[in-house]
């Protein structure tokens, strides 16, 4: 089963279970728009434009970290190379836009991402399944009856634990009905996504190595978790009542 | 929960984390063995030319190589070969080797010789005649290529193509520092 899935999805077309979560998050994003007070078009500008701006932003960001390369090769910036490409940078283009949007439709801040958390709940999910058909984000070797043959070794399926975690954060914060003050939603998410990185950190084996063994992804996830605890709290005092 | 409960609720979380952090620290100094896999050692290879001359990629270990795994009848394939000698022409003599294994169990001998004399490959062509490299590179789709720096570490595994030149440039200067 999970050969054949590896096999389907081998790369490159282990960007087709990105592209299906983009188009997943999205539905389930409108879906839920109205629950935040958010108009489903004004997301679904968010959406389409920021993720427009994301490819070419990553594009124009590692070309100009790259700038030598592509002033010797001016055409390679319309190459259809994926590997062209900086998630940072684009990520930074995304979150530009959809602040100008949010900016200019007068939307709430805090009530619009936390109508994006879908989005980036099922962006997670979609993450980890295309790490599991790359080989990607592999574990460190074990014993244990579930692990999987990768890479010359037995190992921690560190791709289905991520998505497994992934998806029950998603089911977590779909499911129940009640609601949050603005904020708390995307944050909670931030902030349990965030713990799930720290905890299965431990069973990556590619992750960078700082001070004494330290994985640095991990400290990262920390600081994180630790900025999200920060700002509920802001979030808590400055809403007095629930939306 | 009250605002205590939930101070209370983050320092336990935060210091659990700091705790699982120390634990998850990795003092091995294990490497990750061989695997064609960006991290790992490049798996280790003997393959001859068409004419007959022997490569081992373990003898090449302090040159940055780029392995590229190839076939005539496949066009990405063809597409990107202009490219890898152009660059190859200018990065030879700061130590970058490229080395274009031929899937040759899967092509046709006698279009390899033809096929690199009309696109004037110097770098060497290797002839894969069993597809023991392919399996050991785990070929799934071609062309397939590995970037290596001087350490014999696989820093970046491009599947697919045709690689534009901007793309072999900035891989080849990181396996070339």
């Amino acid at each position: 089963m999970l050969e054949l899935f590896r096999d389907i999805f081998a790369p490159p077309r282990h960007l087709i279970l990105l592209v299906l979560a983009v188009w997943l998050g999205a539905t389930l994003t409108e879906k839920r728009a109205e629950r935040f007070g958010i108009d489903k078009d004004d997301l679904s500008l968010i959406i389409y434009y920021g993720f427009i701006g994301f490819i070419i932003g990553g594009r124009l960001s590692f070309m100009l970290q790259n700038i030598t390369a592509f002033i010797q090769s001016p055409f390679s910036i319309v190459s259809v190379n994926v590997d062209l490409f900086d998630v940072f940078g684009g990520s930074v283009v995304f979150i530009i836009i959809a602040l100008i949007i949010i900016q200019r439709r007068k939307l709430s801040f805090w009530s619009s991402i936390d109508a994006l958390t879908p989005f980036f709940a099922i962006l997670v999910n979609g993450l980890a399944l295309s790490h599991l058909a790359a080989g990607t984000a592999f574990g460190i070797p074990t014993s244990q009856p579930w692990g999987i043959d990768l890479w010359n070794a037995t190992r921690h399926p560190t791709q289905i634990y991520a998505f497994i975690a992934s998806l029950l954060i998603f089911c977590l914060l779909w499911f129940p009905k009640q609601t949050l003050r603005p904020g708390i939603h995307f944050l909670t998410f931030a902030a349990l996504t965030s713990a799930s990185q720290i905890f299965l950190g431990m069973f990556r084996a590619d992750l960078t190595l700082i001070l004494n063994g330290i994985k640095q992804e991990q400290v990262i996830s920390l600081i994180v978790l630790i900025i999200c605890f920060i700002l509920i709290e802001i979030r808590l005092k400055q809403t007095t009542t629930p939306q | 929960m009250s605002q205590t409960q939930r101070i209370i609720l983050y320092s336990l979380a935060i210091i659990a984390s700091v705790a699982w952090i120390g634990i998850s620290a990795d003092t091995s100094n294990i490497t990750n063995g061989f695997a064609p896999q960006e991290g790992f050692s490049a798996p280790d290879f003997t393959l001859k030319t068409p004419d007959g001359e022997t490569y081992t990629l373990s003898e090449l270990k302090g040159k940055a190589v780029l392995i590229n795994l190839w076939a005539t009848w496949c066009p990405p394939c063809r597409a990107e070969m202009p490219a890898m000698q152009k660059l190859y022409e200018e990065y030879e003599s700061q130590g970058l080797v490229i080395l274009a294994i031929n899937m040759t169990h899967q092509d046709y001998p006698l279009a390899i010789v033809p096929f690199a004399n009309e696109y004037g490959l110097t770098f060497p062509i290797l002839l894969d005649e069993t597809g023991k490299t392919a399996s050991a590179y785990q070929l799934r789709s071609l062309p397939s290529s590995y970037f290596i720096n001087r350490a014999g570490i696989i820093t970046e595994v491009v599947i697919g193509g045709p690689m534009s030149e901007a793309l072999l440039r900035t891989r080849i200067e990181k396996i070339l520092e």
